[in-house]
């Protein structure tokens, strides 16, 4: 039958797994590898790379998940890596084997991508999952049949149920894989001259792979300049239509397909009515929309609710660190630079570690029930217009609470324009950070009153979270106008049977996106909070120096400890004041003077770039409000005691609001960027971003300032 | 009659009769949208959303814009 291929007896074997869309894949690749993840990056790309050991009867084997694909032609970028590692152009990945997954009820899509691989002679072994859906649905499969007219290996599994799990662990560790050549002759469709040259060239055995080169290698950067030169000579000179070719080949092979599937399928006629009657409540042009309303307000309610407690937890557990570090370390800059620098940037990564899970907990579900193409098929029409896509509403959705997870989220979008549009505007919803701002500010100025029902504070609130859906949907537009693509947008989406959602894969997703995001994106934002700090804590030596004098001198003096108490803070707001970011603060002062700022607030503007909600607590330190800083009532009193040469009130209502506008729109947060920088690959898209959402905040907040005051 | 998948009523079933040449040809036919085979639409989002159809097992939703380059002849 087959011949074990015992290439690499010493080396670690690679199997990839690969599928359509929606076939169980995923969950193969979990129950095969379990914790044992790593998830890393293909060069160039923003694809994920998902590879696991699976340790099996003494002997390790490195498996990788490949992005579902329904062909072995690249439409998306998930797709380009599929091809790339598929064809071994990739230089990190070169897989001896490959396990490819078919859905049972779904076997002709399955063996397209199928025969592709044993046209491309790869060591091949199939996989019919979900064996239990197709007996529901009355399909028989004799598998036999299919195995005559292939040629490779075939296991009938369902690996919800982890039947066959352990046949799959067997078939790997007997490396019952195989190469059958070829399934149709590329060489029908194309020129074999031209097949020829190309394998010399390149230096390859097999004709579909110098055919996938051909129609492909043009476009893949991966592929050397020099390279791709010389295949666009070659198909100029030959004046020969590929993409005919491509479509012949589809036909031919889907034609071969359905001879086999006839043979092998047995279908009996289901005199059961087909039920779609979840689908006529979730797809219902009024219900679908309220249900999905609903659905969003729970896991909101959820978000806000459970989160707020392990993230107490952490950071009052870092808080306590940093002063068990300041108390049993001596005082100086060492002690200061862990207490206050390096410890609280940890706790400012691992504070949003909750929120990322708890939400990406939910988007599993979602998406593991079948759901989320739902929400793709209602909601799509409501984003085009604004060069959205029906995958974009997770995003943005998110961004309420947080706009990383958000951000993270955008990946689904296959088409290049719509995600980087998507990456742009999330952070101008509304997010949590900037409550604890609106909070303060909608206090100070606003009137807690009533008319009727409607409470004029909330009223205030309730406008800045739609001049952020406001904010999101205008930059889309302009957006939409402004970049210019070839990709087609489009939507062709399977809206796959309702399911139980696997809970183990679960758990998996919100630890991987945790860990992810610490790891990528937590190395940029310690950093900048370390820079943060170190502007903070240090300015000119000599003037610095004068100050803690002046402060210890004073203090020697103190009579009583709240005096004592008052003097510790004044000296740190003298100090933050000389520090550099005082000196930024008071450089940046003609610009902000315009909006209503005085250089106070300009060193409270440049500290909580480090997070919006730093805001509070760096005008905490720079009034010098003792006592607790978390209480808004004493910092509301103290801002509004706060007077200007002429008299007038700091925080007047033209000021209050166009801090609040300017908060709305600005990029004050460290970790959004440094989330956009690892989802773009890179700085242009996160400077852009900064300057395009400090440019609208500085312009609006302006206009609000002129007018109000 | 001849039509194009988009002007299918709601639980109307219909024949595949050819894909328009376009851009998307391959990645409709890749997904099981060729010649011969039986869609029935069974849902639409509202104002010109996307289109449910079951074909096979399966259910795709395609825009209105996609479903235009299927020929179809109702059944």
């Amino acid at each position: 039958m087959t011949v074990p291929t015992m290439s690499s007896v010493t080396k670690t074997p690679k199997v990839a797994i690969i599928g359509n869309p929606n076939v169980g894949k995923s969950t193969i690749f979990n129950q095969l590898t379990g914790l044992n993840q790593k998830i890393g990056n293909y060069p160039g790309v923003t694809v994920d790379k998902k590879t696991g050991t699976m340790n099996y009867h003494g002997s390790s084997y490195e498996i990788i998940d490949l992005p579902g694909t329904y062909s072995l032609y690249p439409n998306s970028e998930d797709e380009v890596i599929a091809h790339r590692v598929l064809n071994q152009l990739s230089e990190s990945e070169k897989p001896e084997f490959v396990l490819m997954v078919i859905d049972s009820s779904q076997l002709s899509r399955g063996l397209f991508l199928a025969t592709q691989l044993i046209d491309l002679g790869l060591s091949l072994a199939i996989v019919l999952n979900m064996a239990d859906l197709a007996t529901k649905r009355n399909i028989g499969i004799k598998t036999f049949e299919i195995f005559k007219a292939l040629g490779v290996p075939i296991l009938s599994t369902d690996a919800r149920g982890e039947k066959g799990l352990d046949q799959i662990r067997d078939l790997i560790h007997n490396r019952n894989f195989s190469k059958k050549g070829s399934f149709l002759a590329i060489e029908e469709v194309v020129p074999i001259g031209l097949l020829e040259e190309v394998m010399a060239k390149f230096g390859m055995t097999n004709t579909y792979q110098a055919y996938q080169m051909l129609r492909f290698g043009r476009v893949d950067k991966i592929i050397a300049q020099e390279d791709r030169d010389w295949i666009k000579d070659k198909l100029e000179g030959l004046n020969f239509d590929l993409e005919a070719a491509q479509l012949e080949e589809t036909k031919i092979r889907y034609r071969k397909i359905t001879t086999i599937v006839e043979h092998a399928v047995l279908k009996e006629v289901s005199t059961i009515k087909e039920k779609s009657g979840l689908d006529s409540l979730f797809l219902h042009p009024i219900w679908g929309y309220v249900i999905f309303t609903a659905i969003l307000l729970i896991i909101f309610q959820a978000i806000f609710a459970w989160a707020s407690v392990p993230m107490d937890l952490i950071d009052g557990f870092f808080a306590e660190m940093s002063g068990k570090v300041s108390d049993l370390l001596p005082d100086g800059p060492f002690s200061s630079l862990i207490a206050e620098g390096i410890i609280p940037g940890i706790g400012g990564v691992v504070i949003f570690i909750p929120q990322i899970a708890l939400l990406f907990g939910f988007l599993a579900i979602l998406e593991d029930t079948g759901y989320m193409s739902r929400v793709v098929f209602l909601m799509d029409r409501w984003m085009r217009p604004f060069g959205l896509h029906g995958k974009s509403v997770v995003p943005l959705v998110s961004g309420v609470a947080c706009a990383i997870p958000g951000i993270m989220a955008a990946r689904n979008i296959g088409n290049w324009k719509e995600k980087i549009i998507t990456i742009m505007v999330t952070p101008l919803m509304s997010c949590s950070a900037r409550l604890p701002v609106y909070v303060i500010l909608i206090g100070l100025v606003v009137p807690d009153r009533s008319f009727g029902f409607v409470n004029l504070q909330a009223l205030t609130l309730l406008g800045l979270y739609i001049l952020g859906i406001v904010g999101v949907l205008g930059t889309a537009f302009l957006l939409k106008i402004i970049l210019k693509t070839t990709e087609k947008s489009y939507l062709m989406v399977e809206l796959p049977s309702y399911r139980a959602p696997r809970w183990w894969d679960v758990v998996l997703t919100m630890y991987n996106k945790s860990k992810t995001f610490v790891l990528e994106a937590g190395k940029v934002i310690l950093a900048i909070s370390v820079i943060l700090w170190v502007l903070a804590s240090y300015g000119p030596p000599a003037k610095m120096d004068e100050v803690r004098a002046a402060g210890e001198a004073k203090l020697a003096l103190a009579a009583t400890p709240e005096a004592e108490e008052q003097i510790v803070s004044e000296t740190s707001s003298q100090l933050l004041e000389n520090s550099f970011v005082g000196i930024m603060g008071r450089a940046i002062e003609p610009v902000i003077r315009p909006l209503g700022y005085d250089w106070k607030i300009g060193i409270a503007l440049i500290a909580s770039f480090a997070a919006r909600e730093v805001f509070v607590s760096t005008i905490a330190t720079i009034y010098s409000i003792g006592g607790d800083p978390d209480n808004d009532l004493t910092i509301r009193e103290k801002l509004n005691q706060q007077i200007r040469p002429d008299g007038d009130k700091v925080y007047n209502t033209a000021t209050a609001f166009s801090l609040m506008i300017f908060y709305a729109f600005a990029m004050q947060c460290m970790s959004t960027l440094a989330v956009v920088y690892r989802e773009t690959k890179g700085w242009k898209w996160p400077l852009i971003q900064t300057v395009y959402m400090t440019a609208l905040a500085y312009l609006s907040a302006l206009l609000v300032y002129q007018v109000l005051s | 009659m001849l039509k194009t998948a988009d002007q299918i009523p709601v639980t109307q079933t219909a024949v595949i009769k050819e894909i328009i040449d376009s851009p998307l040809k391959l990645n409709l036919m890749e997904l099981g949208f060729l010649p011969g085979k039986q869609i029935t639409l069974k849902f639409s989002a509202p104002l010109g959303g996307p289109m449910a159809f079951k074909l096979d097992e399966t259910i795709l939703a395609l825009r209105k814009n996609e479903a235009s380059l299927i020929e179809v002849q109702l059944l």
